[in-house]
């Protein structure tokens, strides 16, 4: 009996052999009893993440105005962490004697920020022939390149972005396909490998791509799709054979056990991506502007039973908003890019604002180093700009769109997002209400470990790359 | 003869009501950030009239006919400016035939002057109008040539009449830029700009030599090199594009070789030489948002660099933000608050998204609050480096502008979501 993937037969079984199998959590190998017979032999996914939060003692953020990520705004309140989780938020806390304290007067508290769309690691800083790593630009469906894979750990955009609050990021393949292959979340902190940034358990996504980009690319080569209904005959026709795929290997774990067993059928590395997609393992993320084009991916997730986590840009998300927030799928968007291609041509600055007013899942993301670093900022004036049209938007509300929002569009909000009890201590002190102009992050903490402190150059991380590089007993900044 | 102009009258600041024919404006009791000596004047009023700046004194009062603008606890800028986009030269960036701001064509180079194909009908100028630009530097983008060509100074007016001013500038690029169009060194891109100067310094005081039909073996086009006549006359600057520290200083000493005024435009390590820049008196133009290591020729880039380059005294002109320099012109007011974020005065920040440019690009009677200039004047509802505020009032020459684009139209279709079927009637 070969390993075969978790994830995949946790799923497999608890559609198919709901009773028979006992279900094992954790991602250890393992042997459950099936029908009293066999064993079989799981193992997790391939390159797990072997991330290790960095040892912190306890402490207590004390007398700061709190943005707690779920809808609340705390004054002069105490964020107490313990064991690297969050362990109180309020006013009033009992706070342990020897805990270490901050004083954060004046000052604000956030969830760490996160951003839904990266490009860090896969295209990094400096931008050289040899760092266009983010987009397999060789076939139209390419579900089988991983992000990770292509990630440079040493990428200075990232000790910038933690400047900028940033505690987790997914980090996503570009959008010259139709389906570009699984993205990944990774802990925004300095590791040798790739491993060691995954953020434990985070599902991975899957890159789809609507509109200009796929048809232009393939279009220009003399091939499908060089129209937007190629690229919707290109989505269809990949998800067909990953029904088919996902079928064999299907009836494959059913025979487990089985007098009939049947031969184990060959894994595709394309396909074992889909699959689990329509397992429900991998959460589809899709590069989509335009109004009908989501109303049109929609329909495809509809006709092959898979879920839309987040349309990425969203640049007409306002015009559609109602459907989003009844189909439960969120939109990351800028604040206020446009132009750049006619699909971004419709963007309006209220767009953020009236996702949210739809009581539609909105997300501020960047799909830019310069951009993640200021996120807080992007998230402001997209606020404002709905709040000058009539809305009464408020930071509590709008910090969601950072940090909570996001965690929920790439699966880990059960474990960070937001400051309640048993989150991940992913948190950021602000010099300011994190939706002024002046605001800085000044300490950010992932999992409970000070990972940045603006006043303390012993505590801000340097690259592999910024070491020496531009002088030589010197970083680079 | 003063100009008239009918009052919009959706905005609740004004105190008149309907539609009236106003000549002059009295704006009252506003925080005004002059960008002068002045700085900053609590509780002034402000008379304009004609589109001229009257009268910034406190208490004015008028008895000729006028408008009122309160400005109880807002805030005044002159309108802003960029300096550096392509507007009315793009509409969408990825569709070529919207875009007019380079030209594969070989015979211009320095001579490519992008005043004709700008485009006042653009859906760009009130976009960025209705959120506190009112001016904007119009640059050519690389071409064929090391040399870009000619950039305009425009007012964001929906016509072109008066908004033009042609040919502020010339443009060219050196390090990364400036060696892949030179050959792929920056020794041969230094070459090419040296010699294309001295031959155009020659050619000026042997023009008469050279006629239609004289056999002539410059490296540029006859074209070209006349156009750099006004850059070695010192009529406009030279913008050049570069990042570098060392390939600064070599721009400097090109400059200082042949005599002309040198703008340097990027400048990602402009900090590390910046009293060398000052003592030039050579003026930057940059984004202050931008501190990404994103080519070899820009590691040292930072989010303090605006803020060490003003300490030195340089002369700074912002753009941004990022690469929307363009489309979101007017979100330069973001980067000037991001280098007060990171150690700029503000009244600093503010001259570098006003009269600044202004004076570096010799643009007249714009840029200041003060008596003489024209009314380019933003009512801001907030701090005008907040991202939190906006744009309440915008004058350009005198005229109340409405605050209306095409994104607010599609905005207001689609505020709410009911009756979709007859969202084709909503206009």
């Amino acid at each position: 009996m070969d390993k075969i993937e978790l994830r995949s037969i946790l799923i497999f079984m608890s559609k198919r052999l709901l009773s028979s199998f006992v279900l094992i959590a954790g991602l250890s190998a393992c042997t459950p009893e099936s029908n009293g017979e066999k064993k079989i032999i799981r193992k997790e996914s391939p390159f797990p993440s072997t991330y290790q939060a960095v040892k912190a003692e306890s402490f207590v953020i004390e007398h700061a105005t709190v943005l707690t990520g779920t809808g609340k705004q705390l004054d002069d309140a105490s964020v107490l962490v313990e064991n690297g989780k969050i362990k109180v938020v309020g006013n009033n806390i009992y706070v342990p004697p020897e805990t270490k304290r901050f004083d954060a007067s004046g000052k604000w508290v956030t969830p760490g920020i996160i951003d839904v769309h990266s490009h860090l690691g896969v295209y990094s800083s400096p931008g050289i022939e040899s760092t266009q790593d983010g987009n397999e630009m060789t076939a139209p469906v390419t579900a089988e390149v991983w992000a990770e894979h292509s990630v440079w750990t040493q990428d200075p955009g990232m000790q910038l972005a933690l400047a900028g609050g940033v505690t987790t990021f997914q980090v996503l393949p570009g959008s010259g396909n139709l389906i570009g292959g699984r993205g990944v979340t990774l802990k925004n902190v300095f590791a040798r490998s790739v491993q060691a940034m995954k953020f434990p358990d985070a599902p991975h996504s899957l890159k789809m791509a609507c509109g200009e980009n796929p048809k232009r690319f393939y279009g220009s080569k003399g091939r499908s799709p060089s129209t937007r209904m190629g690229n919707v005959a290109g989505y269809r026709a990949a998800w067909i054979e990953a029904e088919a795929y996902r079928e064999t290997w299907d009836k494959y774990y059913e025979s487990l056990g089985s007098k009939k067993e049947k031969d184990k059928p060959k894994k595709d590395l394309n396909l074992e991506t889909l699959a689990e997609v329509l397992r429900g393992n991998i959460l589809v993320h899709n590069h989509c502007y335009r109004a009908e084009e989501m109303l049109v991916m929609i329909d495809i997730a509809k006709e092959f039973n898979y879920k839309i986590s987040a349309f990425h840009h969203a640049v007409e998300a306002y015009k559609v908003a109602d459907v989003l927030a009844k189909e439960n799928i969120c939109s990351a968007m800028w604040a206020d890019w446009w132009g750049f291609k006619h699909e971004a041509f419709d963007q309006v600055r209220e767009n953020a604002a009236m996702v949210e007013n739809a009581k539609a899942c909105a997300i501020i993301h960047s799909d830019s180093a310069i951009g993640i670093q200021h996120l807080n900022q992007e998230a402001a004036k997209a606020m404002a700009a709905g709040n000058k049209n009539g809305l009464s938007l408020e930071p509590k509300t709008v910090i969601s769109w950072i940090t909570s929002n996001a965690a929920k569009a790439i699966g880990i909000d059960d474990k960070t997002g937001s400051l309640e009890e048993n989150k991940m201590a992913d948190i950021v002190v602000w010099s300011h209400n994190p939706f002024s102009i002046y605001a800085r992050a000044e300490k950010v903490f992932i999992d409970g470990a000070l990972m940045y402190d603006r006043n303390d150059r012993s505590k801000q991380p340097v690259s592999d790359f910024d070491l020496g590089i531009t002088d030589p007993q010197g970083e680079r900044l | 003869m003063k100009i008239f102009f009918r009052v919009v009258v959706s905005l609740s600041v004004f105190t008149t009501s309907l539609s009236v024919i106003a000549e002059d404006f009295l704006i009252k009791n506003a925080t005004i950030h002059t960008a002068s000596k002045q700085g900053v004047l609590s509780s002034t009023d402000i008379y304009v009239s004609d589109g001229f700046i009257m009268q910034v004194a406190k208490n004015i009062s008028l008895k000729s006919k006028h408008t009122l603008i309160d400005a109880t606890g807002k805030h005044i800028t002159p309108g802003l400016i960029n300096a550096s986009t392509q507007l009315g030269l793009v509409e969408i960036g990825a569709a070529a035939s919207t875009v007019d701001y380079s030209t594969k064509n070989e015979q211009q180079g320095a001579s490519f002057n992008i005043a004709p194909a700008l485009n006042f009908r653009s859906t760009l100028i009130p976009q960025n109008r209705i959120n506190g630009l009112t001016r904007a530097i119009v640059r050519p983008a690389g071409g064929t040539s090391i040399f870009h060509g000619q950039g305009s100074a425009i007012t964001l007016l929906s016509e072109r009449q008066g908004a033009v001013s042609e040919q502020v500038a010339q443009y060219a690029s050196y390090g990364i830029a400036g060696a892949n169009i030179s050959g792929g060194s920056r020794a041969s891109a230094y070459s090419v700009l040296d010699k294309a100067l001295d031959e155009a310094n020659y050619l000026r005081h042997n023009r008469n030599q050279y006629k239609p039909g004289f056999v002539w073996n410059f490296s540029q086009s006859l074209q070209d090199l006349d156009a750099l006549k006004a850059v070695l006359e010192k009529k406009i600057p030279l913008v050049i594009s570069v990042h570098r520290s060392d390939d600064i200083m070599q721009m400097i000493a090109l400059a200082k070789k042949h005599s002309i005024r040198l703008i340097i435009a990027g400048a990602s390590e402009a900090w590390m030489v910046a009293n060398q820049i000052a003592r030039a008196k050579v003026p930057v133009i940059m984004d202050p948002i931008l501190n990404l290591p994103d080519s070899f020729e820009s590691l040292s880039i930072r989010l303090d660099a605006a803020a060490i380059l003003n300490d030195a005294g340089v002369k700074l002109a912002f753009t941004g933000v990022d690469w929307q320099s363009t489309h979101n012109a007017y979100l330069v007011r973001q980067s000037a608050g991001n280098a007060v974020a990171y150690g700029m005065p503000a009244e600093d920040a503010i001259k570098a998204i006003t009269i600044n440019t202004a004076e570096i690009f010799g643009i007249k009677n714009y840029g200041q609050i003060s008596v003489g200039m024209e009314t380019d004047i933003v009512v801001w509802d907030g701090d005008p480096l907040e991202l939190t505020t906006n744009a309440d009032v915008v004058l350009i020459k005198g005229n109340n502008q409405p605050l209306v684009s095409r994104a607010t139209r599609l905005r207001d279709r689609y505020w709410d979501l009911k009756d979709i079927q007859n969202k084709a009637f909503t206009r």
